[in-house]
């Protein structure tokens, strides 16, 4: 494992979570930063929506297929597994096995071979789970895993961040809010992918170029754009030919947030 | 079954004392549908008067607000004038969830207890699913132009599963048609139910740019 990147990444997420953040962009950058640092294909995070389904809030890539193929896993799957047993769970082959018949089906022909799923526990509840995918068999090092695990762990951390957790009821407002600003997301990404004729991952990608622009919260943004406050204008150039399709945010800065006056 | 009924089945079903239901159709505080008692219509008057309490905390937020101990230091903070007032109408816990489904806002379903304490984790999974039940029936209720093709109330269409596509199809359809979040969900479903598909194969046909919907007519194009 590259150690400065470890590093580099600890002192990012971090950061960032000293600042006015926005929670999925922030978790959005976990996996991305997973997928780096732990030399995998695919992560992505779901968390336990108390109806009893397991929800994708974040994933390293916006393609429509992967973001499916981790919601499978509200039925079936390393994910699910994970979270019940709280532990990790993990499949060197797929192919191996009969555990999962339909997620493994569905995991080959999306091109992964192995899966590693590491719990996001706080005290003794599970609340979710950072699912990892790799395009070749075999088994996770001890290092990706431990350090994985200290990846979700950031993750469950995020999530608290915004009040103190003196009162029991704030994780599941966290929750229920992270999962509904996903939806609006969602909801924005349709609109703009129409609006402009791109896909929804490009969608994904300018919504949140926009909103580091403006210095404006991910969601707020979203949201302001599917009720139509804000415009958000087609990027110079062809849409499709900027970045668009890789999911892979970029490593820069956001712009400095304004300070509060003294 | 209407968004009313719901709100009278909340009470037993998870143990609450008494529960409010108000419709925000265009985004707005909206108006109040339905109270089970006298305490339910304080505390959503409260709110109101006060310009501050869970149910303005939760329509900004998009999420639940759970005060478990309206009396406790955390609420006093939060709330300095509605907690303090909620416990005199009668109340010791408030729980307000948002009917909310991303940027779709139908109202807000509040519930009090009488004495403090937390819903238990089964009490708040019901809860969030009689919130689901309210919101796909205040939509129902609200869509007069969407024509004979809704899908009937009583019924809420696809919830059951979550699926990215079908609030990504949603926002395609704000643009397709020319409407509101809302009025394009009512038309998604309402295409579903009319052309006997289920919502989330209709969502993946419209991301997929297999199926547009048109303004006026919801025909395949």
């Amino acid at each position: 494992m590259d150690g400065q990147l470890l590093s580099e990444t600890f002192v990012e997420l971090t950061d960032t979570m000293v600042a006015d953040f926005d929670l999925i962009d922030f978790l959005h950058v976990l996996t991305s930063r997973s997928v780096e640092l732990l030399d995998v294909s695919a992560a992505g995070l779901l968390l336990a929506d108390p109806r009893g389904e397991l929800r994708v809030v974040a994933a390293s890539s916006e393609a429509a297929r992967l973001l499916e193929l981790f919601q499978l896993q509200s039925d079936e799957g390393p994910c699910l597994d994970c979270f019940r047993s709280g532990r990790p769970v993990s499949a060197a082959d797929l192919g191996a096995g009969q555990r999962w018949p339909q997620f493994a089906s569905a995991a080959e022909q999306a091109g992964f071979c192995a899966v590693q799923a590491l719990p996001m526990r706080l005290r003794d509840q599970v609340i979710g789970a950072l699912n990892l995918f790799r395009a070749t068999a075999g088994p996770f090092d001890a290092e990706v895993v431990d350090v994985g695990q200290a990846l979700a762990d950031v993750a469950t951390i995020s999530l608290l961040h915004d009040r103190s957790m003196r009162r029991t009821d704030t994780l599941n407002e966290q929750l229920q809010t992270a999962l509904n600003s996903r939806v609006v997301i969602e909801q924005a990404k349709g609109k703009l992918a129409e609006r402009l004729g791109i896909d929804v991952n490009a969608a994904f990608t300018l919504l949140r170029d926009q909103a580091r622009n403006r210095n404006q919260r991910l969601s707020d943004l979203a949201r302001a754009f599917v009720d139509g406050t804000q415009a958000i204008p087609a990027p110079s150039g062809s849409p499709r030919a900027s970045r668009s399709g890789t999911g892979q945010p970029r490593l820069g800065p956001r712009p400095a947030p304004p300070r509060p006056a003294p | 079954m209407s968004a009313a009924d719901v709100c009278a089945a909340v009470v037993p079903g998870v143990a609450v004392s008494g529960a409010w239901l108000s419709a925000a159709l265009d985004g707005q505080a909206g108006h109040l549908m339905q109270v089970t008692d006298e305490v339910g219509r304080l505390l959503a008057d409260l709110q109101l008067t006060l310009g501050e309490g869970p149910l303005l905390d939760a329509s900004a937020s998009g999420g639940p607000v759970l005060a478990s101990d309206l009396a406790d230091g955390d609420s006093g903070a939060r709330w300095p004038a509605f907690a303090p007032a909620a416990c005199r109408a009668g109340a010791a816990a408030v729980f307000v969830f948002p009917l909310v489904i991303g940027a779709i806002r139908a109202g807000v379903l509040g519930l009090y207890r009488d004495r403090p304490g937390p819903l238990s984790d089964f009490q708040l999974g019901d809860a969030l699913v009689f919130a689901d039940t309210a919101t796909m029936l205040l939509l129902d209720a609200g869509q007069g132009q969407a024509g004979e093709g809704a899908a009937p109330g009583g019924q809420p269409v696809g919830l059951a599963s979550y699926r990215a596509e079908i609030d990504q199809a949603t926002g395609m359809l704000t643009e397709q048609l020319g409407v509101s979040i809302t009025d394009a969900f009512v038309r998604l479903r309402a295409y579903a139910y009319a052309n006997d598909i289920q919502l989330a194969d209709v969502a993946r046909d419209i991301v997929a740019r297999r199926l547009r919907l048109f303004p006026d007519l919801a025909s395949e194009g």
